[in-house]
């Protein structure tokens, strides 16, 4: 390794980073206000998916017997429902404890002494792994002979899958957004210390510089932009997640904070890093070319 | 060394700035360039460094075809020619010895290497003494031998001088000239484009006059003006 020109190269960086120490705030800002924005959304996104998981996971289908499927036959359809990888528990209720039931859940205002026979069939209560194959489960067992009816919750099933994926094409939208605005503010930044530095640049071509070594202090400058950006981002978001959402969860039971801190770090300050380096990469090169 | 032939130059606003030029330049040989301002002494500089390409014709430097050569190859080209301007192009935040290095550091040259070619440069231009100053401490004639340290410093083939002494007092410019005629006797190829007259008259060496875009005349061990017989041509 050769340390004096690590040395230079440094120092190239850090003249110019200084430089424009004004404009390097405001696209520092911009980053983190962005990721800040992205971080608020993912905690969302999150916590609507966990509360919708778990309305979800609780959705059974109840599964209505014919009348002549006695219980030894009823029995034999757990096999069936075994076999099945995507359910995940399948409880049998034979009509005797659907009435139980139905009179714990209903207490008096249910009067059984009207009735003079049993109306419930036998039937079992289903549960599936993923939420999303509900219908699909509910559907396929329908198609089994022995079974008079499927129920489920259907309608509150889909909408709450439609809403997590609009939630999501909106989020991924709005990051985008954001994302090219800090692109655009880190490239103005750029473009100014590539003007601030004409004449070294021109220099640099005179005495045969290639254009890549000419742009890697440039693309270096704008990726310790992005970076600083970002990690002021997670400093904020680490205050929010230990001062804010502990206080929220204590009004909205449904809130919860269960991010991979460590992954969701490296990730945004690769973010950070990603929009720096696309954003003086153009820059430059618009230069360069001219 | 170098080669034109039938080129022309005409820049995109229109402007004529070279009409079907045909030059050779000897390896070892020490050229003036002369015509006054506006006659495409520059225009011709810079395509021997492909800052300008031609609009017709070829241009050969050291082998190399210039008027076709890729993009990517260029910085390639340049480390083989060291160029100086009149204005020195000096970078008034780095010392001298930075800005001498700065050429070194910019092509990937090693430390090593850059600590012993950048002395060296500085010695044979005699600014050793002034390495740790910045260029505003010096004088113009300083200024420029720093230029031509940092435009030595790769071991160029070629030397390219635009108005080098534009901008110094004569006693200054009789140093830069004798200092760029050491240069070319160590084997150095030199090119100077240059308006001055006293210079050009003194020195006699081969005088290549432009007028127009066009060359006048190619003399070896010339005058600015051929003879007394072409003052018909003297402007004004």
């Amino acid at each position: 390794m050769d340390w004096g020109r690590l040395r230079f190269f440094l120092g190239e960086v850090f003249t110019n980073f200084t430089r424009n120490a004004g404009m390097q705030f405001t696209a520092i800002g911009t980053v983190a206000v962005t990721i800040v924005l992205l971080g608020a959304f993912l905690f969302v996104r999150d916590t609507i998916a966990t509360f919708g998981n778990g309305v979800l996971s609780q959705i059974e289908i109840a599964v209505y017997l014919k009348d002549d499927v006695d219980d030894a036959k009823a029995r034999g359809l757990a096999a069936t429902f075994a076999a099945d990888p995507r359910i995940a528990s399948a409880t049998y209720v034979p009509r005797r404890d659907g009435l139980k039931r139905m009179k714990d859940v209903l207490g008096s205002d249910f009067d059984t002494s009207l009735l003079t026979a049993n109306p419930l069939p036998n039937a079992y209560h289903v549960r599936v792994k993923d939420p999303d194959l509900v219908p699909a489960v509910a559907r396929s067992i329908d198609r089994d002979p022995r079974v008079a009816k499927t129920d489920y919750a259907a309608d509150t099933v889909q909408k709450l899958l439609k809403a997590a994926t609009i939630l999501g094409r909106a989020g991924v939208a709005l990051i985008a957004l954001l994302s090219i605005s800090a692109a655009i503010v880190i490239a103005n930044t750029i473009r100014l210390t590539v003007f601030a530095r004409r004449r070294e640049i021109a220099i640099m071509q005179l005495v045969g510089a290639t254009n890549m070594y000419i742009r890697l202090p440039f693309i270096a400058e704008g990726m310790l932009a992005g970076l600083l950006g970002a990690a002021l981002a997670i400093g904020v978001l680490t205050l929010a997640a230990y001062e804010v959402v502990p206080k929220l969860a204590s009004t909205l039971a449904f809130v919860t904070f269960h991010v991979n801190t460590l992954t969701l770090c490296f990730e945004l300050l690769a973010v950070g890093a990603a929009v720096g380096l696309i954003a003086s990469w153009f820059s430059v090169g618009r230069h360069l070319r001219a | 060394m170098i080669s034109l032939r039938g080129v022309s130059l005409v820049y995109p606003n229109g402007t004529r700035a070279l009409y079907d030029v045909d030059l050779e330049i000897e390896k070892g040989s020490f050229v003036f360039l002369v015509g006054h301002s506006g006659t495409g002494k520059s225009s011709l500089l810079k395509l021997l460094y492909r800052e300008e390409l031609p609009s017709s014709g070829q241009v050969v430097v050291d082998d190399i075809r210039v008027d076709t050569l890729r993009r990517g190859r260029v910085p390639k080209l340049r480390r083989n020619i060291g160029v100086v301007f009149q204005d020195f192009k000096l970078l008034s935040h780095k010392t001298v010895w930075e800005n001498v290095a700065f050429a070194l550091q910019v092509t990937g040259t090693r430390t090593k290497d850059v600590m012993r070619m950048v002395p060296r440069s500085l010695d044979l231009v005699g600014l050793s003494h002034k390495a740790r100053v910045f260029p505003s401490e010096l004088s113009g004639g300083e200024q420029q031998r720093a230029a031509i340290a940092r435009a030595l410093v790769g071991n160029p083939k070629i030397l390219l001088c635009d108005e080098p002494t534009g901008n110094l007092d004569p006693s200054n410019t009789t140093e830069i000239m004798e200092l760029l005629q050491r240069i070319n006797i160590k084997g150095t190829t030199v090119v100077v484009a240059t308006h001055n007259q006293a210079v050009v008259d003194r020195m006699r060496r081969r005088v290549v006059r432009l007028e127009h875009g066009r060359i006048l005349h190619d003399d070896e061990r010339g005058y600015y003006f051929r003879g007394l017989g072409q003052t018909a041509l003297l402007p004004g």
